[in-house]
């Protein structure tokens, strides 16, 4: 056992002093690991024991195994994982939407100068108004629903990613620019070409973003909406003040929203791999 | 060629117009600059040497005077001219491949043949390995090889040289200095090369223009001997007369 950990240790070892090397670098990894899941081990423990022993009031903090057994009971229906699928894709198509249309707004704000001049004080004043308060709007022209919520996603991302796009493609190396024009590049070459690839990773870090955003949106459109989606089962649990459905939902959301950051940080590893680090 | 020059510059001057302010970068210039002819442009910081080379290109209009290319005005930047800028400028997301033959794209001139001369003149800048590369896997000298590519993969009449190789280091400086006089001497190719470091002027160049200060001007013009021109850079810099005219120059851009 003793020798199998210590290969394991050292696997890859390209001599001693490297093998010892590794061995330093996995364990302190290891006990990173460990001191992480026994965190979050005891905290599960103490919340568990407490409500057990009334130490905290479990009406008020659920314990863990209610929200298991919830989980459980509310998986075996199936009615859960409908209310999960209608988030995710609530949010990602918010946060896709969003990007692409910001994308888009950018390159049209690029392509004519001075409708970016026009246009700048307007998207300041969009930019800095806090976008859930147009709720109730949407509500009322898109109707209590999907589309209402799946709004709610976009808007709150399109702007911002506009501003940021139009600046990163203003911000492009002016040596680039030039070398483009001697080398004979048009306008539209000179943007498919070279300033959208180069605004390629400040389009990741938006999107990046911009998925934090869209949950955002998404959870307060369906506090409004209310008929179904994660962010229902919130508010629903508060108003009959089932406080372990709130709590299971948070944790859902707080597992998801982890997830897709994961992706997106996957998928600029992916597309970045080449580049030089700035 | 109707006896025409392959750069010309009439009376040309340039003032940068902002919000603020006015520069008057250039009062009127002129000069000429023979088909196959090496020139260096030297003079100190912000003389106006990117200016005259800006102007050269087409990226930039005169703001009175004509420039003319091969006797033809110019509006925009001409196919026959290539410009190498400081930075090498590489696109870190294509391959060296793609990189070199970013010119040809633009142009609509990327085809089986210009791609594999493309190829062909990487091969002899000894790069041949790295066409399937990113720049960022290449060092500073091997980038500015590919941007030379990059430009002479165009096939230009006309060089346009913007201190070319002040990033890379005095040996890597000598060898590019040696392959660039290669490929031009093949290829009978028109040069305006601006830099700042005189011994590469003369051991480049047939005739060295000296720039003076705001607002920038041509002060003097210097011809660089026979037994100069003949040799190989790096033989040039061993020549007799090479210090002695080094040190005029250098007294030259001192006052
Ligand atoms: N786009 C611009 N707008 C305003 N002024 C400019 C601009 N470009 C250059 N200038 C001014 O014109 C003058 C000449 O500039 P230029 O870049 O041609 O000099 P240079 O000889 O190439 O200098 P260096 O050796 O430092 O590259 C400078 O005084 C500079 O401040
Ligand atoms: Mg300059």
């Amino acid at each position: 056992m003793k020798k199998w950990l210590e290969t394991w240790l050292t696997r890859g070892a390209k001599s001693d002093a490297h093998a010892r090397y590794l061995r330093r670098l996995r364990l302190t990894d290891g006990w990173v690991n460990v001191t992480r899941l026994g965190i979050l081990a005891l905290f599960v423990a103490v919340w568990e024991i407490g409500a057990e022993k009334g130490w905290i009031d479990p009406f008020l903090f659920s314990s863990p195994g209610r929200i298991w057994d919830l989980f459980l009971r509310m998986a075996a229906d199936g009615g859960l994982f409908q209310d999960i699928g209608i988030t995710v894709l609530e949010t990602v198509i918010g946060f896709v939407l969003g990007t692409a249309a910001g994308t888009g707004l950018a390159t049209l704000i690029w392509l004519f100068p001075f409708l970016s001049r026009v246009l700048d004080p307007y998207l300041v004043v969009l930019n800095s108004m806090p976008k859930v308060a147009l709720g109730p709007l949407f509500i009322v022209t898109i109707g209590a629903g999907f589309g209402s919520v799946l709004a709610m996603g976009v808007a709150i991302t399109v702007i911002i990613t506009t501003l940021v796009i139009h600046s990163s493609f203003q911000s492009v190396d002016p040596n680039y620019l030039k070398l483009a024009r001697a080398l004979g590049a048009n306008r539209r070459q000179l943007f498919c070409r070279i300033i959208f690839p180069a605004c390629i990773p400040d389009m990741i870090a938006a999107l990046k973003v911009n998925v934090g955003l869209a949950w955002v949106g998404v959870i307060v459109g369906e506090f409004l909406v209310s008929k179904n989606g994660l962010g229902h089962l919130i508010i629903y649990g508060f108003q009959v003040f089932n406080l372990t459905l709130v709590l299971l939902s948070l944790l859902i959301v707080a597992i998801l929203a982890t997830v897709m950051y994961q992706l997106v940080f996957h998928l600029e590893k992916r597309l970045l791999r080449h580049r030089q680090l700035e | 060629m109707n006896g025409s020059f392959a750069i010309e510059l009439e009376n040309v001057t340039k003032v940068y117009l902002s919000r603020e302010d006015e520069v008057q970068a250039l009062e009127p210039i002129s000069f000429r600059i023979h088909s196959g002819e090496f020139v260096s442009l030297v003079g100190s910081s912000g003389c106006g040497k990117s200016t005259v080379l800006s102007l050269a290109a087409g990226l930039i209009r005169p703001t009175t005077g004509v420039v003319r290319i091969m006797g033809k005005d110019v509006l925009a930047p001409s196919n026959r001219v290539g410009y190498m800028l400081q930075q090498d400028c590489l696109l870190d997301w294509r391959t060296v491949k793609d990189n070199i033959t970013l010119g040809l794209e633009f142009r609509g001139l990327k085809t089986e043949k210009t791609e594999s001369h493309a190829r062909f003149l990487l091969g002899e800048l000894g790069l041949a390995h790295t066409l399937k590369q990113f720049p960022s896997q290449l060092s500073g000298g091997m980038r500015q090889r590919v941007a030379l590519v990059r430009t002479l993969a165009v096939q230009p009449d006309i060089l346009l040289l913007d201190e070319p190789f002040s990033a890379v280091d005095y040996q890597n400086k000598l060898y590019l200095e040696e392959l660039l006089t290669g490929v031009l001497k093949k290829s009978k190719v028109t040069a305006l090369l601006v830099t700042h470091d005189l011994e590469e002027a003369l051991a480049l160049s047939d005739r060295i223009l000296i720039m003076g200060n705001r607002p920038g001007r041509i002060r003097r013009t210097l011809e660089v001997p026979e037994e100069l021109r003949s040799a190989t850079p790096l033989k040039a810099r061993g020549k007799p007369s090479f210090r002695p005219l080094f040190n005029e120059l250098w007294k030259e851009m001192d006052r």
